[in-house]
């Protein structure tokens, strides 16, 4: 070759080039020009080159929008016009490797004594065993307290705390680093919540895990910072828009603030799916014993992460999907997942073998309602609490077996009526229409039901079926 | 220059089929073509395909992931700055993009982006300003120009729609960004600086010195009803002016992205979280189920500075170091900032089925109003201690409740710190109902005090007067 400096000249497949002529203008030497033809195969009128001027400067190419359009010549092609651009530019990139999972590594643990700490203290450590080093995180009482945790924890441990602008920038911190494949979560309480669910339907939809620990609080609105269980509905119901469901665990002391935060970062990576942990102010504030589990989790890597790097370049994590037929099986896989989730329905049962009265409660109301329990069964009533630990999906295959000796259901619960409409849904979803007579015991604003309520409630129906029975 | 940092075939693109597979969704002449390949071919020239993750908007932006084969995460409108650190934090090695154009960063996510900015993060930022929104079908955009015609401007964009938004000058503005610029794809000239300006906010990041923001002059022929050509000519003529072009900001600090790496190492996690495998000595002989069978009740109240809350948690301590169960809660709400805190505690034999304590077997009250309060809901045969240097009335309690005055205050002040009026309150505990061991107590303040120990000695002084002053009542 002899002329080793010569620029190459450009060329175009014409069904590759919209006709916006933005290459016309860029030419000095007026190579090109607007064609007059129809291409057939894309209804645009495509550009016409005559090179003879041409000295290869490559302006044209520059102008030209379109990553397959006007192109350098390549030294060996001929007619080229014939070919594919793939055959044409040979290979063009390095092929990515196929990602595979770097799996997780569970460590065992040395026996500790039990902690004493508080709820809050404890769903950070939770975390922590978890293998969460990202926590992101906008201050809302009552669950401050978490994310300070954090913030004191996570430096010590390489780890990383953000305090985002706001919650919806948390859930979108959240929805960056777990699309990267990393444990993270955030601490909030109902009107963080609110914000945060338009990100969570997103997280759904692009299939991106995460723990979201709410410390529930008394609404509507700015409401109080007292306890309520205000956002069952919202967990259960309201992920944001769309086909979204998450599971929803309900821990009702610290030791289950820590383990239902642990598992809460196993499902949530096991079902590529948020997770919620509701809580309560009560409960984050509340100290108690906390043992350690056997064991913590130093994590490895998903296949589908895209975590900036080789193994991971082919990745995309996106919910979006213009193809209507690409989305409705999208929504059929998801809807799958939450058929899977179902098996993740948890209870805790305490006394209720031979129940006649069962309570149905969860998170802080369960307390009281098992301190009536044991003065109910002192009075000789047959009381049971049936307490679900996770709400979404509600336990009904846990429950049922109780559903022929009960006399009647009492839900317990501080908001009105949350918890005892995922009972009813999860009821009438089974096509279960036989069951007691279902009554409550409910507080709101921050109040939270007494065990003498609860008792009164119980020996109130007590007597009056007594009274039928006389 | 050909780059290969495109995909062979967009088989995101409608599958890849026919001529999608090579063939961008945008309009002819749509600036963000360009942007595109000026992006993918800095990328090209750093070699950090491998490492790039690109964030695309929404907007007709929202496809930049059929087209780069580089990581890719496709964020909520506006969202894509948050996201952005999200990937970066995640991997400090990554190389984040966020491509967003007017609607989507300067409209619905300013905060993202102000915030995202002063964060100071080494990510780039590529902002397509075209002036309009472009995939909702050319609605007024927040940088829109003045007597600008759109779908929601109809009679021209007036003052009552406010003036159009200068992203670039504005993200300058703040400390964190280290290079801001605004370039334009309309000539040659243009079109080159926009190529150099990516290459070096890319460069900065890769650098690991800071937070780079490339504002695009593009053009979006379709909505503002112009040929191509006339609409780099508007842009040139009627955006340019508006927008000026050029250097905002451009600081080269050192090199200073280095977040530490996460660490899972036993040690260093038990200690951060204070577990330990010591066992406390344990003193109790069993459960004082003198006071109740199973599960004993206890109120603390007070006011704020009285320390009832560290004596409750202190309290809650003890029994679970004795190998029994117990809770503690703080009194919850507002009236918990009003000056009055209040705790409930239960020590179980096994389980603590109710931890709030309505009636309890045991009231501590530090001051009058507190005792007045829960005086009389103290179970009948408790026991009911309180602060008899401060409080002079004692109310009706229940039958054959034991209602003993010990100077809690009086006592902490004479020993030369009002602070530890509530270890008093704990002696007083201990001596009038046997509850625990003296030592119990003592194991729980020295482990909670053992960052502090120079504090040991006044509270363990302060535990034996509190005793004393029980056993021996002055008058
Ligand atoms: S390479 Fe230069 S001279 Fe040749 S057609 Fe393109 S712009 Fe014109
Ligand atoms: S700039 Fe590219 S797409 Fe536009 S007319 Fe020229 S070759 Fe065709
Ligand atoms: S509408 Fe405007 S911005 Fe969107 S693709 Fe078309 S020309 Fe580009």
């Amino acid at each position: 070759m002899p002329q080793v400096k010569e620029r190459p000249k450009p060329f175009l497949f014409p069904e590759f080039c919209k006709g916006c002529g933005r290459c016309i203008s860029a030419c000095p030497k007026h190579c090109i020009a607007m064609g007059e033809e129809v291409n057939p195969m894309t209804g645009l009128v495509p550009v016409v080159l005559d090179l003879e001027q041409c000295n290869g400067c490559a302006l044209c190419i520059d102008a030209c929008p379109e990553p397959y359009g006007l192109q350098p010549t390549p030294a060996e092609v001929a007619d080229f016009e014939l070919q594919d651009p793939e055959k044409l530019f040979g290979l063009r990139h390095t092929e990515a490797p196929a990602p595979v999972d770097i799996p997780d590594e569970w460590i065992p643990l040395p026996a500790c004594e039990p902690l004493v700490i508080k709820g809050n203290y404890a769903a950070a450590i939770g975390a922590l065993l978890a293998g969460c080093r990202h926590f992101f995180g906008y201050p809302i009482t009552p669950s401050t307290e978490g994310a300070e945790l954090m913030a004191k924890f996570l430096p010590k441990l390489g780890g990383t705390y953000l305090q985002a602008v706001s919650e919806v920038a948390t859930v979108n911190h959240m929805y960056g680093c777990g699309g990267a494949g990393l444990r993270c979560m955030t601490f909030t309480s109902g009107p963080g919540f609110s914000l945060m669910v338009e990100g969570i339907s997103y997280m759904i939809g692009a299939e991106v895990p995460g723990v979201f620990v709410n410390i529930m609080r008394g609404g509507p609105g700015l409401g109080n910072i007292a306890p309520e269980q205000s956002d069952i509905k919202l967990a259960c119901r309201g992920l944001g828009h769309g086909n979204t469901h998450a599971v929803v665990l309900t821990p009702s002391t610290p030791q289950e603030m820590l383990d239902l935060t642990l598992l809460a970062f196993d499902l949530a990576f096991k079902y590529r799916n948020p997770v919620i942990v509701l809580g309560d102010g009560y409960l984050g504030q509340m100290t108690g014993k906390v043992k350690l589990p056997p064991k913590m989790l130093k994590p490895g890597l998903p296949s589908w992460a895209v975590y900036g790097d080789e193994m991971h370049r082919k990745n995309l994590i996106s919910s979006i999907d213009l193809d209507e037929h690409d989305l409705e099986l999208h929504n059929l896989d998801i809807n799958r997942k939450y058929e899977a989730m179902k098996s993740e329905a948890r209870a805790d049962l305490f006394m209720c073998e031979d129940a006649e009265t069962v309570f149905v409660a969860c998170g802080t109301p369960s307390r009281m309602a098992k301190g009536a329990v044991e003065d109910l069964r002192k009075e000789g009533i047959k009381a049971g609490l049936f307490r679900p630990l996770t709400v979404w999906p509600f336990p009904l295959p846990q429950l049922l077996p109780l559903l022929p000796r009960a006399q009647r259901i009492v839900v317990v619960e501080a908001s009105p009526g949350q918890l005892r409409d995922e009972l009813l849904l999860a009821l009438s979803q089974e096509g279960i229409s036989k069951y007691p007579r279902i009554e409550s015991v409910t507080h709101m604003g921050g109040i939270l039901p007494q065990q003498h309520e609860i008792m009164a409630a119980a020996l109130g129906r007590q007597e009056a079926l007594q009274e039928v029975h006389a | 220059m050909s780059t290969t940092v495109f995909y062979d075939r967009f088989e995101r693109h409608s599958h890849g089929q026919g001529l999608k597979g090579h063939a961008t969704h945008y309009c002819p002449g749509c600036g963000h073509g360009l942007a595109h390949k000026f992006l993918a071919e800095a990328i090209d020239e750093l070699g950090i395909q491998n490492r790039t993750v690109a964030i695309s908007p929404v907007g007709c932006s929202v496809f930049l992931y059929y087209y780069f084969d580089v990581g890719n995460s496709q964020a909520a409108h506006g969202r894509a700055p948050a996201v952005a650190i999200g990937h970066k934090l995640a991997n400090p090695e990554s190389i984040v993009v966020s491509y967003q154009g007017d609607g989507d960063l300067a409209s619905i996510g300013l905060a993202e982006i102000v915030s995202t900015a002063q964060l100071g993060v080494p990510i780039t930022v590529i902002f397509v300003n075209n002036a309009i929104y472009g995939m909702t079908g050319g609605q007024m955009a927040p940088t829109t120009l003045m007597g600008m015609k759109t779908a929601t401007s109809p009679h021209g964009r007036d003052i009552y729609m406010g003036k159009p938004m200068k992203m670039a000058e504005l993200i300058a503005g703040l400390d964190g960004p280290i290079y801001v610029e605004r370039v334009a794809l309309f000539d040659a000239k243009q079109r080159n600086r926009a190529k150099k300006a990516i290459l070096k906010g890319l460069k900065l990041q890769v650098e690991k010195r800071g937070f780079s923001f490339i504002e695009v002059l593009a053009e979006c022929p379709t909505h503002l009803k112009m040929t191509p050509e006339e609409t780099e000519k508007w842009v040139k003529e009627q955006m340019q002016p508006n927008f000026p072009l050029g250097v905002k900001k451009d600081l080269t600090p050192d090199p200073w992205f280095e977040p530490p790496k996460p660490s899972f190492e036993i040690d260093q996690l038990l200690k951060v979280v204070g577990a330990s495998s010591d066992a406390p000595i344990r003193s109790a002989k069993g459960f004082p189920s003198h006071i109740a069978p199973h599960d004993i009740a206890i109120k603390l109240a007070g006011s704020g500075g009285d320390g009832a809350q560290t004596a409750a948690m202190l309290i809650a301590r003890a029994g679970i170091n004795e190998g029994f169960d117990a809770t503690h809660i703080p009194s919850y709400g507002p009236e918990s900032r009003g000056g009055t805190s209040y705790a409930d505690v239960h020590v179980a034999e096994t389980e603590v089925l109710n931890p709030a304590a309505p009636a309890p077997h045991i009231l501590i009250a530090f001051n009058a109003p507190s005792l007045a309060k829960f005086g009389p809901a103290v179970k009948a045969g408790g026991t009911v201690l309180y602060d008899s240097s401060v409080i002079h009335e004692v109310p009706k309690v229940a039958a054959g409740v034991r209602v003993v005055g010990v100077p809690f205050a009086q006592i902490a002040v004479d020993l030369g710190k009002a602070m530890v009026k509530n270890i008093v309150a704990l002696g007083a505990l201990h001596a009038a109902t046997g509850i625990f061991p003296k030592e119990t107590f003592l194991t729980a303040i020295r482990l909670t005090l053992k960052d502090k120990c120079a504090l040991i000695p006044l509270n363990e002084e302060a535990f034996a007067w509190g005793i004393k002053s029980v056993e021996e009542p002055a008058n």
